[in-house]
């Protein structure tokens, strides 16, 4: 049984360099087919011990030297065992692909590559297909369809899930992690999805390798690998509301080298929910997203990957400002700027050892200027800018063939000026973490981990997590994990040093709360302490405990069942809360672990072939979320709400509808038909959005009646697509079909219906 | 303001209650009456929303619960408002405490009830979303009071009267039609109901 991988790492690297051909005429040649005799040019011959060869571009193996067991592997396809004697005996070895999904490797998981059935906690992996099928440009647009994940506009389309917000979420480019968040949201529209070869959501929480920020889950995003030829591909979509998207693709292969480029440009003139109001809903932008990877072999233990990222974007409107009786217009300004470099350095100087040394450097900076349009005087100027540093060294020894270790150990710097924060700030990290993955017998495996997180300004943290998989039968299994997650307090919950002019109160960052309440009292603005800062205490991490179990089933060859249970237990919530009241009646406000929250649920995904050319999926998901410490409220009876009539009563706990925003029940059906007549490829999804708590009505602040629910929807969402024979691909298709409007979510503009064409420049002219 | 006008909200529950204690009371009983305040206007200072800087200042207004009306500064006024800040006399040592509950069902002064007067330094009535009579909600950016609280003050006159604020909008409207941009804010409406024999019962 061969199932841990280190040795698909070798793979990878393989995969970098072009396959030399293979000379010689050989005797014991096969070839590696799949199902519908097509050879397999990425299989992999393994001998007992002896390294794995790989096939040429024909899928023939090369020659090897006798022993007794050979094992035949390639990505997505099913591992054969033969004996030396079935081997020589053997023309053609034909690989049955794996099913669905299963058969998908994931590297953010283990943070080495397995695949998605050998993983012991949920895992959804979105290949280049399924992000295709969506006709998505931008990334928010390819989550939003999945069973379990909603977008919520909140300063962005920020990511919910298994019911907690983006700030939960962990959002790694190509392993690494992105930096850039607006009140805690990470924008998924700064993420452009054209060349994205796919995407991995981890769900629970993760700390126990990725350290903060990986409390609800991380999704991984993975760029494309180098291409094994050259090629150039431009690709031009267009939109509703006067949206283009035009981008070019370039890969240059030479000897043991390859570069990839990729350019991005995206304009749109946005849209208006409320054109009774000035100023747009989604203000027009555009925005420029360039890519570089250059990867390639030092030497055949050695390899060197450099990537790099650059992405602008600019919007501008306008804002109505002041009183109804003096209103006035603001013209509005945003610039948002986002860079990354990230080198990877690979050494493998024995089959069973790797080391991994990876940087990853991120520059995020927004600016936003607000003028007023008559005099262009100044209403307000922000600017913010983060620097981001982190380098790591992993090492991954395989133990034994059931047993691999992973041992990591990385340092990180980060550093913050704004307008809203005094002089420069900056935060310094250190972390290392330990990981075991352990195949105890052939029904069982098991990932354990321990990571410990040292940080300059709230200490240190450390995040164990447990999981395992038991194999009940060859097409049933099922998964267990515990885990620990966090996020450290960030900057602005440290270091923020907020004044609002116009209402006059003030926010301080923990760390500065006692300055800056000392401060104002010495200017005399002080009027009551109601918390003494120096009581405060430190500012902790928000931490969880978090439980996730389910099953997969393969029901049989056409049909497959997953299942997930969870319960995230939070603690140490970051809230504001007053600590000082000021002579004007204003609060001076800081930040508190206050807020326990629950969020518990089900996801439940399902497919099924139906025919050849037409498959079927389904997913469901159930969410119940509370406020620990409202419930208690309720139970007290200390909450009340007031009708229209202005009769009072006591809020009940089965009035409490949980958290702001979330849905008790949302789901989706999807159905891809293959037409052949045409051979087009059809894509009808119905995604449902349950209802869900938008805002308080009666004033207690909480949840608890029907006005504050936004009505349940569902957006019918098409695409069709064909790829000519001379390569040229063609799509076409529309979001949200029915137009449903709404207002609850400012981040659905209704109908979309969008053209696109991708052209292989270089094959064409060949 | 537009109007000022008595309501008699003696409701059918409180009659019943009265009519189990006069059952062994003998002192006949005269149902109090809730008075209905609407559009008591007291706008906030016009502040620059650049500098923070008050363009104009506004006046508190005057109101006495014993008049039911408005008053001038010099006068026995009980309560002054002005934006979301409701001071009390404390010249007039005029006391106040913030409780939970069901106006109609608060028919005593509830012995932890902690009065207290303005200070140089606070305010009988807190101010600040969620310390005093309202909410401030940050999603919506609408004021308002806060269901199941009541005020209690005891006035000028030493009697003690409850309190129940029920809107902060111009007409008391429906919180959906609140357009916090448009919809002119600093209007209270409120409810009160005032026990003119000094005892600490409604």
């Amino acid at each position: 049984m061969f199932r841990i991988n280190l040795i698909k790492l070798i793979l990878l690297l393989f995969l970098v360099s072009p396959i030399p051909v293979w000379s010689g005429v050989n005797k014991t040649e096969k070839i590696i087919l799949d199902e519908k005799g097509n050879p397999i040019p990425f299989a992999l011959v393994k001998v007992d011990d002896q390294p794995a060869q790989p096939v040429d571009e024909e899928g023939k193996t090369p020659s090897l030297q006798s022993g007794e067991r050979v094992l035949i592997f390639a990505l997505g396809y099913q591992t054969q065992q033969l004996t030396w004697e079935e081997w020589i005996d053997a023309q053609q070895i034909i690989l049955e692909e794996k099913s669905s999904q299963l058969g998908e490797v994931v590297v953010s998981a283990t943070r080495t590559e397995r695949s998605v059935e050998e993983l012991p906690i949920p895992v959804t992996v979105l290949n280049s297909e399924k992000i295709q099928e969506t006709g998505g440009i931008r990334l928010s647009e390819i989550l939003r369809e999945q069973t379990g994940l909603q977008i919520s506009s909140d300063h962005g389309a920020g990511l919910q899930m298994q019911g907690l917000d983006s700030d939960y979420i962990l959002i790694l480019l190509d392993g690494e992690p992105l930096i850039g968040r607006t009140a805690g949201t990470f924008d998924l529209d700064r993420i452009s999805v054209s060349n994205i070869d796919r995407i991995e959501i981890l769900r629970g929480p993760s700390s126990a390798i990725y350290g903060s920020e990986a409390m609800a889950g991380v999704v991984n995003i993975i760029t494309k690998s180098p291409s094994e030829k050259s090629k150039i591909d431009f690709s031009l979509r267009q939109r509703s509301f006067n949206t283009w998207n035009p981008g070019l693709e370039v890969g240059l292969v030479h000897k043991n080298w390859t570069t990839d480029l990729f350019l991005d440009h995206y304009k749109t003139d946005g849209f208006d929910l409320s054109p009774e109001t000035v100023g747009q809903t989604q203000n027009p932008y555009q925005a420029t997203t360039t890519q570089v990877k250059i990867s390639g072999e030092i030497s055949p233990k050695l390899s060197l990957s450099l990537f790099g990222r650059g992405y602008l974007e600019n919007s501008d409107g306008l804002l109505q400002s002041g009183s109804s009786a003096d209103p006035q217009v603001l013209t509005l300004e945003n610039e948002r700027q986002d860079f990354n470099l990230n080198p990877t350095l690979r050494f493998k100087p024995h089959e069973n050892w790797l080391f991994t040394l990876r940087a990853m450097t991120s520059w995020f900076s927004t600016l936003s200027d607000s003028r007023f349009q008559s005099s262009g005087k100044s209403f307000d100027f922000q600017d913010f800018s983060q620097f981001y540093h982190r380098s790591e060294l992993q090492t991954d020894y395989q133990i034994s063939a059931n047993q691999l270790l992973t041992l990591g150990m990385g340092q990180l710097t980060e550093a913050v000026e704004a307008t809203r924060y005094d002089d420069n700030n900056r935060f310094d990290a250190g972390y290392v973490f330990v990981q075991h993955q352990w195949d105890p017998g052939q029904k069982i495996n098991l990932v354990s981990g321990l990571r410990a997180d040292f940080h300059s300004q709230y200490g240190q943290r450390l995040s164990p997590k447990i999981s395992g998989q038991y194999r009940i039968s060859e097409n049933l299994s099922w998964q267990g994990s515990l885990g620990a997650g966090f996020k450290a307090p960030d900057f602005r919950q440290l270091l923020l040093n907020f004044n609002n002019a116009a209402s006059g109160y003030y926010v301080f960052g923990a760390t500065l709360a006692e300055e800056g309440i000392s401060q104002l009292q010495e200017q005399g603005l002080v009027a009551q302490i109601l918390l003494n800062p120096k009581n405060l205490g430190e500012l902790k991490a928000e931490t969880s405990w978090a439980i996730n179990t389910g099953f997969r089933w393969k029901v049989n060859q056409h049909a497959s069942l997953q299942v997930n249970a969870f319960r995230n237990n939070i603690d140490n919530l970051i809230e504001t809360a007053p600590i000082a009241q000021l002579v004007t009646g204003q609060n001076a406000f800081s930040y508190f672990n206050v807020r326990s929250v629950i969020t518990q649920g089900l996801e439940v995904d399902a497919q099924i072939q139906l025919s050849e050319k037409l498959r079927l999926s389904a997913g469901y998901a159930l969410l119940d979320t509370r406020d620990q410490e409202v419930v208690e409220q309720i139970e007290n009876g200390e909450v009340f709400k007031r009708n229209d009539q202005n009769q009072t009563r006591k809020v009940t706990r089965a009035d409490y509808g949980g958290l702001f925003n979330r849905s008790r029940h949302s789901g989706n059906v999807k159905l891809n038909y293959r037409e052949q007549f045409t051979g087009t490829d059809w894509s009808l999804r119905a995604i449902y959005r349950g209802k869900f708590g938008f805002a308080d009505r009666n004033g207690n602040l909480i949840l608890d009646d029907e006005s504050e629910y936004a009505d349940g929807w569902i957006s019918l969402n098409f695409t069709t697509s064909k790829t000519l024979k001379n390569g040229i691909f063609l799509e076409a298709g529309g979001t949200n079909l029915l137009n449903t409007a709404t207002p609850a979510e400012p981040n659905n503009p209704g109908r979309v219906l969008f053209l696109g064409i991708k052209l292989p420049i270089l094959n064409l002219i060949n | 303001m537009k109007t000022i006008h008595n309501l008699f909200l003696s409701t059918a529950f409180a009659f019943l209650l009265f009519a189990c204690q006069s059952n062994s009371n003998p002192d006949p009983v005269v149902p109090l009456a809730a008075t209905l305040v609407e559009d008591l206007a007291a706008p906030n200072d016009n502040i620059d929303r650049t500098t923070g800087e008050i363009i104009e200042e506004r006046p508190f207004q005057f109101f006495s619960l014993e008049q039911n009306s408005l008053v001038a500064e010099n006068e026995d006024w009980d309560l002054a408002f002005k934006g979301t800040t409701i001071r009390v006399n404390s010249e007039k040592n005029v006391q106040a405490a913030v409780v939970s509950g069901i106006f109609e069902e608060i028919t005593e002064v509830p012995a932890n009830a902690t009065f207290a007067t303005d200070t140089e330094t606070s305010f009988a009535i807190p101010t600040g979303s969620g310390n005093g009579w309202y909410n401030y909600n940050s999603s919506t950016f609408t004021v308002t009071p806060i269901p199941g609280r009541v005020l209690l003050v005891q006035t000028t006159e030493g009697n003690y009267s409850k309190i129940e604020i029920l809107s902060y909008y111009q007409g008391n409207p429906p919180v959906e039609e609140i357009d916090p941009r448009t919809t002119p804010s600093g209007y209270y409406t409120f409810r009160y109901l005032l026990q003119p024999n000094g005892s600490t019962s409604f």
